[in-house]
């Protein structure tokens, strides 16, 4: 973390946070969207902020990262909500008051004695792994709490940002291969995804998982 | 000597027995070649086996010999030390005889089966297992066991047309595969002590084990290597799978497979823990006095002739289980003398029973292919149409049911004698325990004389009762050839008992912690030679040879002095007595009928049960056409063991259903919820 | 090797078989007696030896070797564990067939025979007659030999001779587990030798019988030979009984006093023995076959107790 100071990284932190926060919290497929390609930059950006030395595959997988995250997936996933029209399944299994109420318990925890083993990893009074943190439990919440299919691969999608950016916080080892495997993993996975949604729709006629009930039976 | 001792030696039958299994398989299609290629070359493994085995277990020197491999934590590592050297000495005597055996056997399935995919696993069965005693290192273990069971497995099911065949393996296979995850734990658990899976680190690394850890050890081990060598109540696939298989690798399954279970054992207990408890001696004798008593008992009911040779293998096993156990309990308490003792007698019990347990399933083998069915019920009269079949019958019947001078009675002899001394000198239980051992053995050998008066008398006495025993043959010059042998080497056994002792003295002696003797011929336990064998000063002593000339000088004796006295009177041959009716099979005794007495005494334990079945002429049910009246036993086992495990174990995957909901929702919260708790125990532990 | 050991030699090997018949003798004549017959001579069973040997046989052609051969080794063995148990001195003992295991088993090996011989004839009694022989042995082991091993542990060694010069000397602590055993030993004893309750040597009636049955089809020499060692295994077991559980009187050298005194006490002791067998014979019902195992089953219990009450 040379190039920055302790502020910025708070401020990108937040983004990171707040953007997961927000997911939880939009009604319309193009926003949800949008605030993934904000999150995804602002990982961009730490990403950038951590290069101690200068090594070309370093730059690379920065760069490989970027078009993945803030081009490529975002543009996949606009293809779909176009192509098959898609409505936002804004349905949820907890309604909002719940929903706010179980991210703040969850940040709770994250502040709390319960994870000093995690926390002991960073500075103390070190806000940075907590919001990382928090970043995991909430993206984890929302693959479970939303019904529609496009609003897990979103969550899956900003745990994954979280988990970068708790490495990033907790100065793990971060190799360039690395980070192209992880970026290119996540590609593979966007194709998959999107085709398998694509193909659901097609049969079921809509991405709420609830609603379907043949397979099941 | 060096030459015979040497690894090359081992490495050649091995090889032999390689060449032999891929020499079998490539000449599948020429029925006579592949059983010849097959046969022959495992007759010359087993032979080099048996010159290696012989020269190390008189050398006594232990010959160990590894190649390391690659991989991380295996090497193909042998050690040959006197008790190894016994039980491949064991095993390559039995698989010599048996394949000669298959040479003339292996003809019932020309043109049937394929005869290469015989030849090729009944020769890894036999390198399995001798692979399996001789291996020192814990994976290379596991990996020839598990080849042991498979090629087994293959055999059992060779007959892969008849539905029971395959019922039989699928059992064999479930039960085999069990008792290995039991003894996959038992390694496991040595390994966390050890570090190693090499036999000599475990050695070293168990003497530091805490007590639970040994007893943990001891209990998966004994269940494990248990359920291979047949103890009740693991017993189940015994006498389906046994039957199954080809009469001649029935009698390497029954004589020498199940015998690789107690050599583990006897490895683990008294070679690699280092001390015993006492509760496992007594576990152990309690095992097999239940296994002796209840595996006899069923012999007694069946009606199958290979059903009923295989329970008395379980009953043997109990046999050598008493006096491994013995062995235990005197082993816990210091007494290395009589350990020795009792080891001595388990090993020789092995020996005796590999010997006339294969010998009876030949013999069973040639019966059953001379007559078309293993009903004993259709069996009678084959003494006169298969004379020598009958004889080494007879002399295996009256080893099994340890009647003097056979070997039989001298190996259960041993045993009585180290139960004995177990009576005095411990406390309550350890002696009411060894006084029950004691009755259970004593009754086990009357119920056993009395099945096999029945498998004995019914099939080859008095009139025939089919046709198919009507026309019976005897078999081929080979076939007796091979039950010759058994023969001559169980009267072998039997006279030259002493000096086996000897031999066995020292192995057990080796075992069970003793110095070596000061003189030879003599151990701590007791003297035996040639003539007599003399234990614990003078306690008991016998003298096998003098049993046997003084039978045979009365015998003589009696037959001259009644043939001078009598020689004038004549011998008339007339029918026998028919009380006035006509003489036709059904007048003579069957095989339920003769032991349903006692199976009604008994039946408590045995829960007998009979099914009657009756053909009407008319719809009215006036006049009856036939009747078949079935008399068997409840299978207890299936009823009150296996099947509520099942039951529990459905009823558990059943409520383990409703977690799978099928929605992917529900998956993620079993991740997340997996997640924080992994979190909060790591809280706690710091 | 002198002479005096030689005769004394052959008076133990042949002192069984020749005076067996004169036991049995005994036993028939006081049944009559308690009958209120007068019954036969007690020298009646060596005339029923020499008549049948000076008979013919008929033999069935169903029956094979072991029919023709069972008499011959089943009498040799009681020839052989005659010669092996102490009869009048323990210093005829020999270590080599001496062993009491050998004993029991040896008869065992009798017993196998003769069932055999019961169904090689194929006739409907024979075979019945070997099941029921077959159902009684198997159930006596274990009493029989519990209870010879309680002796052997009270005097520290399994042979026969040794067993009996030890309880000669024992002390009176060791007074119960023997009487325990002994009343063990009598019921094996009946068991074994065919007696009341078990079996009745003297029926005609094949539903009654057990030993009678497998014998039914023997004629002639050979039928001679099987009475003849059916009397052996009574006056065996006698003397067993006699000697290892009463033992004093039995002499412990070759000198003649002894051996005088020891032949006319091992008489009347198997005299006793044989009018208490008698006795009970005529006192009991012969039980139903499936009574039998409860008796059996008493009898080992017996031992085991006496076993534990073994205390060295």
């Amino acid at each position: 973390m040379a190039h920055f100071n302790s502020q910025t990284l708070l401020v990108f932190a937040t983004i990171i946070f707040a953007a997961s926060v927000f997911l939880h919290l939009t009604k319309k497929n193009t926003s949800a969207i949008r605030l993934y390609i904000v999150q995804s930059a602002a990982i961009a950006a730490l990403l950038l902020a951590s290069v101690e030395e200068f090594s070309p595959l370093l730059i690379v997988a920065i760069a490989a990262t970027v078009a993945v995250k803030i081009f490529i997936a975002p543009y996949f996933f606009v293809n779909l909500t176009r192509r098959l029209d898609l409505k936002f399944s804004a349905s949820t299994y907890m309604n909002t008051p719940m929903t706010l109420l179980v991210i703040a318990g969850l940040l709770a925890l994250t502040q709390s004695d319960f994870f000093a083993p995690l926390s002991s990893l960073g500075r103390p009074g070190d806000r940075l792994l907590q919001l990382a943190f928090g970043t995991i439990l909430i993206s984890f919440l929302l693959s479970i709490n939303r019904k529609g299919a496009l609003s897990q691969i979103l969550g899956i999608l900003s745990l994954e940002n979280g988990i970068v950016a708790f490495a990033l916080f907790a100065g793990l080892e971060q190799s360039p291969g690395f980070q192209l495997g992880i970026t290119f993993n996540i590609l593979i996975w966007v194709v998959i995804a999107t085709v398998f949604a694509s193909m659901i729709f097609r049969k079921f006629g809509t991405l709420d998982v609830t609603r379907m009930r043949k397979l099941k039976d | 000597m060096d030459t015979l001792t040497s690894p090359t030696l081992f490495c050649l039958a091995l090889a032999c027995f390689a060449t032999g299994a891929l020499g079998a398989l490539l000449l599948g299609k020429k029925d006579t070649a592949a059983n010849v290629v097959g046969s022959v070359l495992a007759i010359a493994g087993a032979a080099i086996a048996l010159i290696f085995s012989g020269a190390v277990l008189l050398e006594g020197t232990t010959q160990s010999f590894a190649a390391d491999t690659s991989f991380p934590l295996i090497s193909l590592s042998f050690s040959v030390d006197r008790l190894a050297a016994f039980f491949v000495l064991v095993i390559s005597a039995v698989a010599l005889l048996t394949s000669i055996y298959a040479l003339g056997y292996v003809r019932h399935y020309y043109g049937k089966y394929s005869i290469g995919v015989l030849g090729c696993f009944y020769n890894i069965f036999i390198a399995s297992m001798i692979l399996v005693v001789t291996a020192h290192n814990a994976l290379f273990f596991l990996i020839v066991w598990e080849i042991m069971s498979l090629a087994s497995y293959f055999l059992v099911i060779y007959e892969r047309r008849e539905a029971a065949s395959i019922r039989a393996g699928s059992l064999y296979f479930i039960m085999t595969h069990a008792g290995t995850a039991f003894i996959i734990t038992a390694f496991l658990l040595m390994f966390r002590e050890a570090g190693s899976f090499d036999f000599d680190a475990i050695h070293t690394g168990l003497a530091t084990a805490s007590p639970m850890t040994q007893s943990a050890i001891f209990v998966t081990a004994l269940i494990g290597f248990g359920a291979k060598a047949g103890i009740i109540p693991l017993h189940i696939w015994l006498p389906s799978a046994h039957p199954a298989a080809p009469s001649h690798v029935s009698a390497l399954m029954s004589g020498v497979m199940i015998k690789t279970g107690i050599f583990m054992l006897i490895r683990i207990t008294l070679g690699l823990l280092p001390e015993v408890h006492l509760w496992w001696g007594l576990t152990v004798l309690v095992v097999g006095a239940v296994s002796s008593l209840l595996g006899v008992l069923y012999a007694l009911s069946e009606h199958d002739l290979k059903r009923l040779l295989a329970y008395h293998s379980i009953e043997n096993i109990g046999i050598i289980l008493l006096g491994l156990g013995s062995a235990l309990v005197f082993s816990s308490a210091g007494m290395n003398t009589l350990a020795a003792l009792g080891l001595a007698a388990a090993l020789f019990h092995t020996m005796n029973h590999a010997t006339f347990k294969a010998l009876l399933f030949l013999g069973a083998g040639s019966v059953i292919g001379a007559t078309h069915t293993r009903n004993i019920e259709k069996y009678g009269g084959l003494i006169r149409l298969m004379p020598q079949t009958a004889l080494f019958f007879l002399i295996g019947s009256m080893a099994i049911s340890a009647l003097p001078p056979l070997n039989g009675f001298f190996s259960e002899w041993l045993t009585f004698q180290s139960l004995f001394q177990g009576v005095t000198g411990f406390d309550v239980v350890t002696k009411l325990i060894f006084i029950l051992s004691i009755g259970a053995l004593a009754f086990t050998g009357g119920l056993a004389a009395a099945c096999f008066v029945k498998a004995f008398g019914i099939t080859f006495l008095a009139r025939p009762r089919s046709n198919a025993a009507s026309q019976a043959k005897e078999t081929s010059p080979l076939l007796r050839l091979a039950m010759a042998a058994f023969a001559l080497l169980i009267v072998g056994l039997g006279l030259f008992s002493g000096m086996v002792t000897r031999v066995l003295g020292e192995v057990a002696g080796d075992m069970a912690g003793l110095e070596s003797a000061a003189t030879p011929g003599s151990t701590p336990a007791g003297s035996a030679q040639f003539t007599t064998v003399s234990l614990l000063n003078g306690f008991a002593e016998i003298s096998m040879p003098a049993v046997f000339a003084g039978i045979v000088t009365a015998f003589a004796a009696a037959a001259l002095v009644f043939f001078l006295l009598t020689r004038q009177r004549t011998q008339a041959v007339a029918a026998t007595w028919d009380c006035g009716t006509d003489l036709t099979p059904r007048m003579e005794i069957t095989a339920t009928g003769f032991s349903r007495s006692i199976i009604t005494v008994m039946q408590g334990l045995m829960r007998p049960g009979s099914e009657t079945e009756i053909e009407y002429h008319d719809a009215n049910r006036y006049f009856p056409k036939t009747g078949t009246v079935n008399m068997g036993l409840n299978d207890i086992y299936r009823s009150f063991i296996y099947r509520p495990l099942q039951v529990i174990t459905t009823t558990i995957a059943g409520y383990m259903r409703k977690l799978q909901s099928g929605n992917i929702h529900a998956y993620i919260l079993y991740i997340f919820l997996t997640l924080i708790g992994l979190l909060a125990w790591l809280n706690f532990q710091s | 090797m002198n002479m005096t050991t030689i005769i004394l030699w052959t008076i133990q090997i042949l002192l069984v078989p020749a005076l067996a018949p004169l036991f049995i003798g005994v036993t028939r004549k006081i049944k009559a007696r308690l009958q209120n017959r007068r019954g036969a001579s007690v020298l009646q069973p060596y005339s029923d030896v020499w008549k049948l040997l000076h008979k013919d046989e008929v033999i069935s052609r169903d029956a094979s070797w072991i029919f023709r051969a069972a008499p011959y080794l089943i009498f040799a063995t009681t020839l052989v564990i005659g010669a092996s148990i102490p009869l009048f001195s323990t210093a005829l003992a020999n270590s080599l067939t001496g062993d009491f295991l050998v004993v029991v088993y040896l008869v065992a090996l009798g017993t196998f025979l003769l069932a055999l011989a019961g169904i090689d004839a194929g006739s409907a009694l024979g075979g019945f007659g070997s099941s029921r022989e077959m159902f009684v042995a198997a159930l006596t082991e274990g009493g029989l030999i519990l209870s010879l091993l309680t002796l052997a542990l009270i005097g520290k060694t399994t042979n026969l001779a040794g067993i009996a010069t030890a309880i000669g000397s024992v002390s009176f602590t060791s007074f119960t587990p023997i009487i325990l055993a002994f009343i063990s030993f009598s019921v094996a004893m009946l068991a074994e030798t065919c007696r009341y309750p078990f079996d009745n040597p003297a029926t005609h009636l094949e539903l009654t019988m057990i030993h009678e049955a497998m014998i039914l089809e023997y004629s002639g020499k050979r039928l001679a030979l099987m009475e003849w060692a059916s009397a052996n295994k009574f006056l065996i077991f006698i003397a067993i009984g006699a000697n290892l559980f009463f033992p004093h009187g039995i002499a412990d050298s070759l000198a003649l006093g002894p051996v005088l005194l020891g032949l006319a006490l091992f008489a009347v002791k198997a005299l006793l023995f044989a009018a208490a067998i008698a006795v009970i014979e005529s006192s009991t019902a012969k039980l139903r076959i499936f009574r039998l195992p409860d008796l059996l089953f008493t009898s080992f219990v017996l031992s085991v107790i006496a076993l534990g009450l073994v205390n060295v």
